[in-house]
C-alpha cells in the first residue's frame, strides 16, 4: 500500500474565521409545461445556445437559480434543436449542469431534472426518446470558472453532446 | 489492497496477547455513577511510562506520545502534569503512588505503566487509579510487536475511555472521505485522527459519497466510470462490485442495515429513493413525490428515514416511518437545508443549512423537530456532517482557509480542528465504528 502524502497535522491547528459574500439564492418560478408548436425555422450558428463550450449544431439550454423549467428563449432553442434532429438521425447526449453553490448532492439532482427537462420538450416536439440520452454532472463540471452570476449563469445548462 | 483496508488497527489488535487483564468494572461503574451528569473534563494525570534499557525508554517515550495525542483528541479529559512527588520508587520492588499530591492538583484518575520487553515483543502494563479514594480502576497488560505501538496505545485509550464514560470511544474508528489530489475525486479512508490515508478506488474518472455498512463488510460510493453517475457497492472482502443496473443517475447512497442500503435512482424518471440490496437489486421504493428526493440517513433500529425533499420547493428536511410510510417535515428554519445525518445515538440529526449571505452552516436538530442548534458560523461553507460512532464528535468540510478540507469539531459545537492537511480538496466524509 502506498503512502498518501496528505500529512497529518501533529497539532491540530484551530481554524480562523472570516465571512464570506454569496448570492442570495432565489425560489423558482413555476411555469407551465412546454408545448411543441411550428413552423421550424433553421438552426442558428450562434446566439443564445451557443458559445465557446457549445460550437455543435445543437445549442445549450440555461437555467434559473435552483430550477429545471425552460425559460422562452430555452424553449426556442429546443425548438430549433428538435428540427436539426428530425433531419438528421444522429443520437444525442443532454447533459445536465449546475453552478457550485449550494450542496453537491442536490445539485447532482437538479442536474438531472435539467437534462430530463430538455429531454421531455424535445419529445413532445416528436423526437424519439430512444435518441436522447441523458445524465446529470451536477456541479462536478463546470464550464465557466468564477464565483460571480455571470459564471453561474453559464454553468447551469442542458449542454447537447452529438453522437 | 482494498482487503487490507479492512481494518489494520483492529487486525493488530486482534493479534495482541492481553496478559493478566483485571478490568474492574464495579470500580468502573461506581466511578461512572458518582460522576455527575455534563461534570465537564475529566482531570487526569497521565504519568510517564517507566522503563528500563535503552530499547523500552524509546517505546516508552513513543507510547507517551501516542496516548497522550489519543486522549487530547477526544476532549474528554483535562491532561494534568503529573506532580513531582507522584511516585515514591525508594524501595526498588513497590511503587508507592503519592494519591494526596494528585488530589491535592486536583485530579480525578490517575494513570501509570510501565514498558517492558518479552523476546521481540513490547509489554505495556497499564494502571488506572482514582485519585480521591485510591482505588485501582484497572489493570492490564498489551503486547505487540513495535509496528503495533499505535494499535496498542489506542487499545488503552480505548479501555480507559469505556471505562470512565461508559461509551464506546472512537478508537480504532475510520473516516472514508473524497479527494481530488491526483486530479480526479477519488475516495480514500483514514483512521479517526488522520493517520493512515489509503486511496480506495482509482476511477481516474469521479467517485462520490462514500458510505460503509455498519459491519463495515461494504463500501457503497457513486461512480462515473461508466458515464454516468452509478451506485457501486463493493465487497471489501471479496473485492467484488455490485452496480445498479437500472439506468440514469444514482446519488447518495445511505445505510440501513447490513443487507440494505438506500439511495436515490431516477431511471423511472423522478429523483425517488429505493432500498437497494448489497448485491445491487432493487428491494423496494421508498419515497413518492415526482419531486427530489435525496440523501437517505437512517435512525438505529433503521424504522425512520431522514431525506431532503423539494416537494414543498427548495430543499427540506423531512422524516419518513418505513412501516407506516407516514412522512412529516422536520425543518421549518432556513431556506435551503440539505446533508442530513442521524446521530448514532439517534437522538439528533445533524444538517447543512444554506444562509443567506452565502454561508454553509452545520445544525443540528432532535429528530422530533425540536431543539434547533447551529454548530458553525462565520466560517464560509461548511458542509457534509458525519457523526462520530460514540456521537461526541462530528466530522465535516469547511473552505475556512481556502479550500476544502476536514474538520473535526464537539457534536454540541465548538473545538473545531482542522484534520487533515495535504493536496487538493476533502469533500464527503463519512465516519464509522470499524467493528
Amino acid at each position: 500500500m502506498k503512502k498518501n502524502s496528505i500529512i497529518v497535522l501533529a497539532l491540530m491547528v484551530m481554524a480562523g474565521c472570516s465571512s464570506q459574500n454569496a448570492v442570495v439564492p432565489e425560489p423558482a418560478p413555476v411555469s407551465e409545461p412546454p408545448v411543441a408548436s411550428l413552423p421550424p425555422v433553421p438552426p442558428a450558428p450562434s446566439g443564445y445556445g451557443f458559445d465557446q463550450w457549445q460550437t455543435g449544431p445543437l445549442g445549450d439550454v440555461f437555467f434559473d437559480f435552483d430550477s429545471a423549467t425552460l425559460s422562452a428563449d430555452a424553449q426556442e432553442q429546443l425548438r430549433q434543436n428538435g428540427v436539426w434532429m428530425g433531419n438528421n438521425a444522429s443520437k444525442t447526449l443532454v447533459e445536465g449542469h449546475c453552478d457550485d453553490r449550494g450542496t453537491s448532492e442536490y445539485n447532482m439532482a437538479l442536474g438531472d431534472r435539467r437534462a430530463a427537462s430538455a429531454k421531455e420538450y424535445l419529445v413532445r416536439f416528436g423526437v424519439s426518446p430512444s435518441r436522447i440520452e441523458t445524465v446529470s454532472f451536477g456541479e462536478e463540471r463546470p464550464f465557466a470558472q468564477g464565483q460571480n452570476e455571470e459564471a453561474w449563469a453559464k454553468n447551469r445548462r442542458a449542454h447537447f453532446v452529438v453522437k | 489492497m482494498i482487503k487490507l483496508f479492512r481494518g489494520v488497527f483492529f487486525a493488530i489488535v486482534a493479534s495482541l496477547v492481553l496478559f493478566p487483564s483485571h478490568l474492574v468494572a464495579t470500580e468502573g461503574q461506581e466511578y461512572i455513577a458518582i460522576r455527575k451528569e455534563g461534570a465537564g473534563n475529566i482531570a487526569l494525570v497521565l504519568d510517564k511510562l517507566d522503563a528500563k534499557g535503552r530499547k523500552e525508554t524509546g517505546f516508552a517515550q513513543d507510547l507517551d506520545g501516542i496516548i497522550n495525542g489519543g486522549l487530547d483528541f477526544t476532549k474528554v479529559f483535562s491532561i494534568i502534569q503529573p506532580p513531582l512527588n507522584v511516585k515514591d520508587d525508594s524501595d526498588r520492588k513497590n511503587i508507592v503512588i503519592n494519591f494526596p499530591a494528585l488530589t491535592s492538583v486536583g485530579a480525578e484518575v490517575y494513570v501509570g505503566g510501565v514498558v517492558t520487553m518479552k523476546s521481540d515483543d513490547i509489554l505495556l502494563d497499564m494502571k488506572v487509579y482514582e485519585a480521591a479514594g485510591s482505588k485501582l480502576l484497572m489493570n492490564k497488560t498489551y503486547r505487540g510487536s513495535a509496528a503495533a505501538l499505535r494499535s496498542m496505545g489506542h487499545a488503552f485509550c480505548a479501555d480507559l475511555v469505556e471505562l470512565l464514560t461508559g461509551k464506546k470511544s472512537i478508537f480504532g474508528s475510520k473516516i472514508v472521505f473524497v479527494s481530488n489530489k491526483t486530479g480526479f475525486k477519488e475516495i480514500y479512508e483514514c483512521d479517526f485522527d488522520g493517520y493512515g490515508v489509503e486511496q480506495l478506488t482509482k476511477s481516474k474518472s469521479i467517485c462520490m459519497n462514500p458510505a460503509l455498512s455498519p459491519d463495515g463488510k461494504h463500501l457503497a460510493y457513486i461512480d462515473f466510470t461508466s458515464g454516468r453517475p452509478t451506485l457501486y457497492i463493493k465487497s471489501l472482502a471479496g473485492e467484488s462490485v455490485a452496480a445498479v443496473g437500472k439506468s440514469a443517475v444514482s446519488i447518495d447512497p445511505g445505510w440501513r442495515s447490513n443487507s440494505e442500503v438506500a439511495a436515490t435512482l431516477s431511471f423511472d424518471g423522478s429523483q425517488a429513493i429505493y432500498l437497494v440490496n448489497t448485491d445491487g437489486t432493487i428491494a423496494r421504493r421508498v419515497t413518492n413525490s415526482k419531486s427530489i428526493d435525496i440523501s437517505p440517513t437512517f435512525s438505529p433500529d433503521g424504522s425512520k428515514m431522514a431525506f431532503v425533499s423539494s416537494r414543498n420547493g427548495l430543499p427540506q428536511l423531512f422524516v419518513q416511518d418505513l412501516v407506516s410510510g407516514d412522512v412529516k417535515r422536520l425543518t421549518f428554519s432556513g431556506r435551503y437545508n440539505t446533508q442530513p445525518s442521524w446521530s448514532p445515538a439517534g437522538d439528533k440529526i445533524a444538517y447543512t443549512t444554506w444562509e443567506k449571505g452565502g454561508e454553509i452552516n452545520i445544525f443540528t436538530i432532535n429528530a422530533d423537530g425540536s431543539g434547533l442548534m447551529q454548530l458553525t458560523q462565520k466560517c464560509g461553507e461548511n458542509k457534509s456532517p458525519s457523526w462520530s460512532p460514540d456521537g461526541e464528535m462530528i466530522i465535516f468540510t469547511s473552505n475556512r482557509q481556502g479550500k476544502e478540507k476536514l474538520y473535526v469539531m464537539s457534536s454540541k459545537g465548538g473545538n473545531e480542528r482542522l484534520l487533515l492537511q495535504g493536496d487538493g480538496e476533502q469533500t464527503q466524509p463519512s465516519w464509522f465504528l470499524f467493528r
